[in-house]
């Protein structure tokens, strides 16, 4: 990072971190289509967690958290924002080298800054899974998690993998000073008259309105109650009746936004949230049992 | 026997911070205590620790175990030698046993044995205490106690975080042994910054260049340098700002955990947010960026403050327009919840509590709400509390813990309720009370300011703990996840230093009688633990006062349960607490009372029948104490008659042959017990 703070491009940022992490060995994912609150719910990382194969993967996810939606008119907090996901497994033992050269190549200049690993225990009740790790702190920001995974799915990770998650977009903000996430430019288009610089407003802002008033004032509660209870048959009957752990899974997923869009319309007391919760984890967790046995055992090379 | 310095450093990713001191404690401990098993010695051992480091400087280990002598006993001297006087099978054998010649035994009577057997005296050979660490050190590791322990890679070794390299140096030699595959060295890594331009490891040569070969790697390995280091910064920055800072001892602790070079670095935050109540700032810069708040004298903050960083300087800027700019945004959220949170009236949120359960038998913090009121009604008036106030306050008590500010800082419960009714253009009296009734929060912290607030953390922690106790939930030894000893505490505070004459047990009766049918134990069962709990709460307060044993051992049985007058008398008990005359008292209180054990004497009696001088003196130095009316004269008459007292005793045999005059002597004694025991029991002075 230079003296002068370039205006960082939101889509240079997530280019430059594919291409270091498909340089140190990952394959490159894809976000998964249906809606999820972190890039963890990908399954790439929650199946890719499990199980013996060596597994290194990387990918950008956006995440939605209803509750976090505030119009679009909040600098700093939205909707939905990009995470940037990174799982190698099993760790590396230098692993912490090889994640703060990933901030160099991103252009950040580690002789002028501070970083500090602070302990920050990840869990996931939803995902029945948890980890130990820290918030990494560049210059007082939090820039990432850094999670050691010890179970997914109720089930041990061995090997463990580890788990970075970048916050794209405040990792941008922060490096170009800009105070409003809605100023950051996504990338140029460039056509015959010239370059046209695209800004995150333009490509994201109503999208953060719209589903602001849809999760705190629109959605509809009869039809999300529905759609929580007939997610969870369904996952079931797939689980049970097919062995089906990955159409089961995404049903899982689906209850999970649901979940957090009854969240955000104040439509769950907290009284009854930690046995909603366990719906959800119930049924990922026996999606995770489902898979390790029909990929890991008994027989490795038998018919899959 | 030459002894040498042994440094054992684990080279750790990131370490939590709350984990390196206990950590620290319990290997010093475990290696002090196997040293001394093997017979090393008990070494003085330093710890040094940082976020990556875990390290141990034990002085004064020898350089090898001495040698031992020992004494074996074989079999009986019969059986070794044969009448030719020639060396059995079973005497070449025990030779061989022991490792020495057959002409080496001697043949002796041993202890303990009729006859005389074979006996070698041999000496063991000690071993070099650098083999004895090579076998102990990785079993020590291993072992220590990991609260939140984990695994890493593809290895089943837990720790609290992966171990990346050791060091073990004894003397100038490397202790060689392995930790779930990494071997010792005498190397190790320095600051991250420092490795950017030294790409490989920092070599220590012995364990007294430990600490100066890694300062100038970047680390400053010793825990209470940092944290000095960053107190002296906290002042020196503050001031130069034109202010002190908001001291947090913990934060400051927790900052020298986080980084390996110590640093403070001095940032602005924009002067509107001061706009928002102190709290909130102190709170948010605390909670999210480790940072302290500055402060002029008048307490009012400045639009500044004080972060680490983990580095010796800022050759951009960079730390501290990063810090800022993450303040702001934080700052700006802080911000958000409290306007939202002001849209709403703290009123129209007191039914909501019915949604958040205060504990699963008692409820939700709605009805804890209504057993406040109750509480709080029954007791204002009698305190000369206007009643409408005192039933406003409790009323809007918990109604901030459904705020947004209050979920996301929830240590700010009470202090937002206060701010949010001060906002509302509520009473003073009400939103000082609501503000303050989590007080004390600590054993030393400050009570409520207002009675009205001190009336309503009492009720408040009355229904805490009376709740619980009716529901079962006693604290019992080291268990009380409910911290209602705490709470307990904070109500005796209350009474002892408002000087309300309110007895704990009337207010545990008003309280169970709130708690009503939720009650799963009986009211009598429940009045006995609660009597005897709060009984200990006073003694403890007693202590806490500052009064010394004697004092408190004698003025509890007295009476405790008017805790104004349990003060009075503790007052001016004290200033007796170093006479002499009153362990003569105590003397011949526990006199009066083994006399008086097994009688029932009239407290009447006719000072008239008394024959003796000593007895005369006595009765008149009992009319002397039955008139004095305050605490002070009543002592002032106590210690003259220690002297009195003890010659009544030299001279008078109290249970004689005369029954009027036994009575007599009886009855004066008991008058005499009956008075001081208004007072304390002297009987316990010692």
């Amino acid at each position: 990072m230079s003296e002068k703070k370039p205006v960082f491009q939101v889509q240079e940022l997530f280019l430059r971190l594919q291409r270091y992490w498909a340089d140190q060995g990952c394959l490159i994912g894809q976000p998964y289509d249906i809606e999820k609150g972190a890039g963890t719910m990908n399954p790439l990382t929650f199946f890719g967690a499990l199980g013996p194969r060596p597994w290194n993967v990387a990918y950008v996810e956006p995440s939605r958290r209803p509750g976090d939606g505030r119009y679009g008119e909040n600098p700093f907090r939205v909707y939905k924002h990009l995470q940037f996901q990174v799982v190698l497994k099993p760790s590396p033992a230098k692993v912490q080298d090889l994640y703060i050269d990933s901030l160099e190549a991103m252009g950040i200049d580690l002789a002028k800054h501070d970083l500090r690993f602070e302990e920050d225990n990840w869990e996931s009740p939803t995902l029945g899974a948890w980890g130990v790790g820290w918030q990494v702190m560049l210059d007082g920001m939090e820039i990432s998690q850094f999670t050691y995974f010890q179970q997914v799915g109720g089930l041990d990770c061995r090997p463990v993998a580890a788990e970075l998650t970048y916050g794209i977009e405040r990792i941008c903000m922060f490096l170009s000073g800009i105070e409003n996430m809605f100023d950051l430019i996504w990338g140029e288009v460039k056509t015959d008259r010239g370059l046209f610089p695209v800004t995150y407003r333009t490509v994201r802002h109503r999208e953060e309105f719209e589903l602001s008033a849809y999760s705190f004032e629109h959605a509809g509660l009869d039809l999300h109650w529905r759609l929580f209870t007939d997610f969870e048959k369904e996952g079931w009957r797939l689980a049970k009746d097919h062995g089906h752990y990955l159409s089961a899974y995404e049903q899982a997923l689906k209850m999970s936004h649901t979940f957090n869009v009854l969240d955000a319309r104040g439509a769950v007391s907290t009284t009854e949230r930690p046995g909603i919760i366990k719906r959800v984890r119930d049924l990922a967790c026996a999606c995770a049992k489902l898979y390790v046995e029909h990929e890991f055992a008994p027989a490795e090379g038998e018919a899959r | 026997m030459e002894t040498r310095t042994l440094l054992l450093e684990l080279h750790c990713e990131e370490i939590p911070a709350r984990f390196l001191g206990p950590l620290a404690e319990e290997m010093r401990e475990a290696l002090a205590s196997w040293a001394e098993g093997e017979r090393l010695g008990r070494p003085r051992i330093r710890l040094l620790f940082s976020p990556r480091k875990l390290a141990w400087i034990a002085e004064g280990l020898p350089a090898g175990q001495e040698d031992k002598d020992e004494v074996l006993v074989g079999p009986p001297q019969r059986l070794c030698v044969d009448q030719a006087g020639k060396p059995t099978q079973t005497g070449l054998k025990f030779a061989a046993k022991c490792g020495v010649d057959f002409s080496v035994l001697r043949f002796e009577l041993p202890a303990g044995r009729k006859e005389a057997c074979a006996v070698a005296a041999l000496t063991r050979k000690g071993r070099p205490t650098v083999e004895l660490l090579s076998e102990a050190l990785p079993r020590l590791i291993a072992g220590l106690h990991v609260p939140k322990a984990m695994r890493w890679g593809e290895s089943g070794f837990e720790f609290v975080r992966p171990i990346r390299s050791i060091l073990c140096l004894f003397g100038g030699d490397v202790v060689p042994f392995a930790v779930d595959g990494v071997a010792s060295s005498n190397a190790t890594w320095g600051h991250r910054l420092y490795h950017r331009r030294h790409a490989g490891p920092v070599t220590v040569r012995t364990p007294t260049d430990y600490e100066s070969a890694l300062e100038a790697a970047g680390v400053v390995a010793s825990f209470e340098k940092r944290r000095e280091s960053l107190g002296e910064q906290l002042e020196k920055l503050a001031a130069e700002a034109g202010g002190r800072p908001v001291r947090d001892e913990d934060l400051l602790s927790t900052l020298a955990l986080i980084v390996e070079f110590p640093r403070l670095v001095r940032g602005a935050f924009p002067a509107d947010f001061l706009n928002l109540p102190k709290e909130v700032l102190v709170t948010s810069l605390k909670e999210h960026q480790k940072s302290f708040c500055v402060e002029d004298d008048g307490g009012n903050l400045l639009p500044c403050f004080l972060a680490a960083a983990n580095r010796s300087d800022d050759p951009a800027g960079f730390v501290v327009s990063g810090n800022e700019w993450v303040l702001k945004a934080r700052l700006y959220d802080a911000r958000f919840f409290f306007a939202e949170d002001g849209k709403t009236k703290l009123a129209d949120r007191v039914e909501k509590l019915s949604a958040l359960t205060f504990q699963r038998d008692l409820g939700s913090y709605l009805e804890k709400t209504r057993r406040i009121e109750t509480v709080m009604s029954a007791v204002a008036p009698g305190l000369g509390l206007d009643p409408a106030s005192a039933l406003m306050a409790a009323s809007l008590a918990k109604a901030d813990l459904m705020t947004l500010m209050v979920g996301e800082f929830p240590e700010l419960q009470g202090v937002m309720g206060g701010e949010y009714l001060k906002r509302e253009g509520a009473p003073e009296a009400v939103w000082k009370a609501v503000k303050e009734h989590y007080r004390p929060v600590s054993a030393e912290g400050p009570l409520p300011s207002t009675p009205l607030g001190c009336l309503l953390a009492m009720a408040d922690k009355l229904d805490t703990v009376v709740g619980c106790f009716s529901v079962g939930l006693i604290p019992t030894g080291s268990k009380d996840p409910l911290a209602l000893r705490r709470a307990g505490a904070g109500i005796v505070r209350i009474l002892w230093e408002s000087g309300w004459s309110l007895d704990p047990m009337d207010l545990c009766r008003a309280a169970i009688g709130a708690v009503g049918t939720k009650a799963k134990a009986p009211e009598a069962d429940t009045l006995a633990a609660l009597e005897s709990f709060f009984r200990d709460r006073v003694a403890y307060q007693l202590e806490t006062a500052g009064f010394a044993g004697p004092v408190r051992r004698a003025a509890l049985p007295a009476g405790w349960r008017d805790l104004a007058d349990l003060k009075a008398r503790c007052t001016a008990l004290a200033v007796f607490a170093e006479d002499a005359r009153f362990a003569s008292l105590a003397q011949g209180a526990k006199r009066i009372g083994n006399i008086l054990k097994d009688e029932s004497p009239s407290p009447d009696f006719d000072a008239k029948i008394l024959t003796q001088a000593e007895e005369k003196a006595l009765a008149t130095r009992l009319a002397t104490l039955e008139n004095a009316t305050d605490h002070s004269a009543m002592l002032a008459a106590l210690a003259d008659l220690a002297q009195p007292l003890e010659e009544f005793f030299n001279a008078v045999m109290v249970k004689c042959e005369d029954p009027r005059l036994r009575a007599a002597r009886l009855s004066l004694l008991f008058r005499l017990r009956r008075t001081f025991l208004r007072m304390a029991d002297f009987s316990l002075w010692q």
